[in-house]
């Protein structure tokens, strides 16, 4: 067949018929006009002269199976002729589309290879149809979808989205600490007794509600009553120390440990190997929601999904100002702090900010 | 295998984003718990819709409202992946709030295309600058809004649709905004404060539409305007008449209207068309314009000179729509002379539909029911209401005897 003949399309005839071949091998003849109504045909026919015979048929995508293809023809036939109305198409439509679930959904594929965009709106609009107003299992059931995310995936960061922000605050709250029961895991398999032994300590002590209020922690910290404070269990300043501990080291870690080396080697020591020991990234500013976490009555469980949603934001806000201010107040003072403490220490004064300290002077 | 049964999860993205756009944002973020592969698929779709359906907040408690939203909103831009060209934020209870500044600069980063406003609660909100760095804006909808661009605003350059309805803006704010946006298409201003005089100067508009009170307006460079609704909510004062009784407003009007197709005058606005030395018709006959609504006065004798004058410029109308407007009597009765001297030369060769609604039955009406009877040789159905039962009986009579140039009219009387 030459090339003319190929590339022309014969007008005179009253109907002229297209052929097209799907991907599993079978040929067909297809009125011209019903064809054409497909973008994808009617590119290949008029772009690269294909279709007018057997030999030479169009190659329709893979996803164009027979009882497809046949489908779309069905409306291809119908809304190619021009003197219809409105209201006959969509009734057409709307029988049409009353098919399963899995029809339609291959129905959609092969319209949008076909370019065929009505059919593909009107089969998303009844797949939407089908999606809507239907719980997630309903809908795995109806799709065959495999119910393959774990309950955390799932929850998370979806859950929020419909849920209180202080649910938000939570979450990221407990992120944090089941980061920080990471690092202690890290920490336990240090091999440095002075560690384990003080962290140890810290360890059970966790498992206690902190009930005091920031206020009293902060004063308690800056040793303005620290007579009073002396007779609270011991359990709670040893949680304060680590606390500030952390706190410093995420924070100024720098400037500590410069200071440090200023001041008192043993200082150093302490300060030095404890940074380093106790934060393998000391980088990290992770040490707000610590406080946090210690200073709210109910958070204070590694439990998974225990969470009580019982925080006020006014109160997160109040308290993350304050734990701000607490850091920053550390940070400027802490070479005055540092001269204080050392005299002190000796003493045996339990209250001073530096515990890893008081540990070496009581030792 | 369940893979073989699983036909939806492998469409391909654009078709997914079809699918999931016809739900609402809440049931589309809800796919992401069905499978792993379906964990994301809700991230890019490209239009967001918040509104009242798209959760249910039966609370009237501002706080909780605010708090519930704003989390929602925050989340889904967060979470959100690719651009997104449609954002719609229209919740019933949502008072203005500062995050939304917030989701519109981030907004300005994703190109969005189109953005809807609508703050049904509280005084206008002001909107952000970061709005007018969007310049991919191609349709601006705002709703209870009060803009001030900053003074590098350069205007939209690719926007075709602007809708503003109660909103506030300077005079100088307004004419920059209108004329720095060359392919705008479609303008819609319902409602507005903080300017008076309207200079529409839109080379592409095609649509407009506006509704509020305004002392003047002046179409410049707008050769394309098709379709004209103005609604002028405030009675225009007689000292004003006075003011620009040389010049026609009428003539002013429509100097730059040459396609005009459609138009609704509304309100009071046939009586500032009135104001000024009224021709016999107009210079240039709008030979487009096939659709013609009229609120008018028919005791303002001015009013429906203007509404004559406008009938014989108007060869081609096919369909007229006439709203009586009950107003006190003028002060002065006049005669009208319905006929022009050469009035057969004035005929609707192609109107079709009228529709008389509010009248009363008085003389004048009946003239111009008369006139339009006699002038519309195709008239197919002529529908007439009047605004209330007294005197309808007399108005029936009336309709019965007045000749019709058409043979195939239809007379239908409505009971008000």
């Amino acid at each position: 067949m030459s090339e003319f003949d190929m590339a022309v399309i014969q007008p005179e005839m009253i109907k002229s018929y297209i052929w097209l071949q799907t991907a599993d091998g079978s040929i067909q003849q297809v009125e011209q006009e019903v064809a054409m109504f497909c973008p994808m045909i009617c590119h290949e026919i008029i772009q690269k002269g294909m279709g007018s015979s057997k030999t030479y048929a169009i190659s329709l995508p893979q996803r164009v199976n027979p009882c497809m293809l046949s489908l779309i023809l069905d409306y291809c036939r119908f809304h190619q002729v021009t003197g219809r109305s409105n209201k006959e198409r969509k009734s057409f439509d709307e029988k049409f589309i009353r098919m399963d679930t899995k029809r339609l959904c291959e129905l959609t594929s092969a319209a949008d290879s076909l370019q065929l965009k009505p059919l593909v709106d009107l089969t998303s609009r009844a797949l939407a149809r089908v999606i809507e107003g239907k719980t997630p299992e309903e809908i795995r059931e109806i799709f065959h979808l495999p119910d393959d995310l774990t309950e955390e995936e799932k929850l998370e960061p979806l859950k929020n989205s419909t849920d209180d922000p202080r649910i938000r605050l939570l979450n990221r709250l407990y992120a944090r600490k089941r980061k920080e029961l990471k690092e202690r895991e890290h920490l336990k398999e240090v091999d440095d007794n002075w560690t384990c032994h003080m962290f140890q300590n810290v360890e059970t002590e966790e498992e206690h509600v902190d009930d005091r209020s920031v206020e009293d922690l902060l004063s308690f910290i800056n040793g303005g009553n620290g007579d009073s404070k002396v007779l609270k269990t011991s359990k709670s300043k040893k949680k304060n120390r680590r606390r500030k501990e952390q706190q410093k080291n995420a924070s100024v870690d720098e400037s500590i440990e410069s200071q440090g080396k200023d001041s008192n080697g043993l200082n150093s020591v302490c300060n030095g190997t404890g940074v380093d020991k106790l934060h393998p990234h000391p980088g990290e500013t992770s040490t707000l929601p610590d406080v946090e976490d210690d200073t709210f009555p109910h958070k204070v469980e590694f439990d998974d999904g225990d969470i009580d949603d019982e925080i006020d934001p006014a109160l997160k806000e109040k308290i993350d100002r304050e734990v701000e201010d607490f850091a920053r107040r550390l940070n400027s003072d802490w070479p005055e702090r540092m001269q204080e403490i050392l005299s002190l220490g000796q003493e045996g004064r339990p209250v001073n900010e530096n515990g890893s300290l008081r540990r070496y002077a009581s030792t | 295998m369940e893979m073989d049964l699983d036909k939806i999860s492998n469409l391909p993205g654009h078709v997914i984003d079809q699918i999931l756009s016809q739900l609402s944002i809440k049931e589309a973020v809800k796919t992401s718990i069905l499978s792993s592969k379906w964990r994301f698929k809700w991230a890019t779709l490209p239009h967001l819709v918040f509104d009242n359906q798209c959760f249910p907040v039966s609370s009237q408690d501002q706080t909780i409202v605010k708090n519930k939203l704003v989390s929602i909103v925050d989340h889904v831009l967060l979470l959100h992946n690719g651009p997104i060209y449609k954002f719609k934020l229209s919740h019933r209870d949502l008072l203005g709030i500062t995050d939304i500044d917030r989701w519109i600069l981030h907004l300005s980063r994703c190109s969005i295309k189109e953005f809807v406003l609508e703050i049904w609660k509280g005084q206008r909100y002001k909107m952000p600058s970061s709005l007018f760095l969007c310049q991919n804006l191609v349709h601006l909808e705002l709703f209870n809004c009060f803009l001030k661009p900053p003074l590098t605003f350069k205007g939209f350059g690719s926007l075709k649709s602007l809708d503003l309805q109660h909103v506030t803006l300077a005079q100088d704010v307004f004419e920059r905004l209108i004329s720095s946006c060359p392919l705008l298409e479609r303008l819609t201003l319902m409602n507005f404060d903080g300017f008076a005089h309207l200079n529409i100067n839109a080379p592409n508009l095609q649509y407009f539409d506006i509704g509020g009170v305004f002392e003047d307006i002046s179409f410049e460079n707008t050769s394309h305007l098709a379709v004209v609704a103005i609604g002028l909510y405030v009675n225009v004062g007689d000292d004003q008449k006075q003011v620009y009784s040389n010049s026609s407003n009428l003539l002013k009007f429509f100097v730059h209207l040459p396609l005009i197709r459609r138009l609704e005058v509304q309100s009071y606005f046939l009586k500032y068309l009135a104001v000024g030395t009224l021709p016999g018709r107009l210079p240039i006959p709008c030979v487009n314009l096939n659709f013609l609504s009229l609120r008018i006065n028919f005791n303002d004798a001015e009013e429906v000179l203007t509404a004559l004058c406008l009938l014989r410029s108007s060869p081609n109308l096919q369909e007229l729509e006439i709203l009586a407007r009950p107003e006190e009597l003028a002060a002065v009765a006049k005669f009208i002379n319905f006929q022009e001297d050469d009035h057969s030369s004035f005929t609707f060769n192609q109107l079709q539909l009228v529709k008389i609604f509010g009248i009363s039955g008085t003389q004048r009406e009946l003239n111009f029911i008369n006139l339009v009877l006699l002038t519309s040789p195709v008239l197919e159905r002529m529908t007439v209401k009047p605004a209330s039962i007294d005197g309808s009986w007399e108005l029936v009579k009336e309709l019965l005897r007045f000749r019709r140039a058409s043979t195939i009219a239809e007379v239908i009387y409505l009971d008000p």
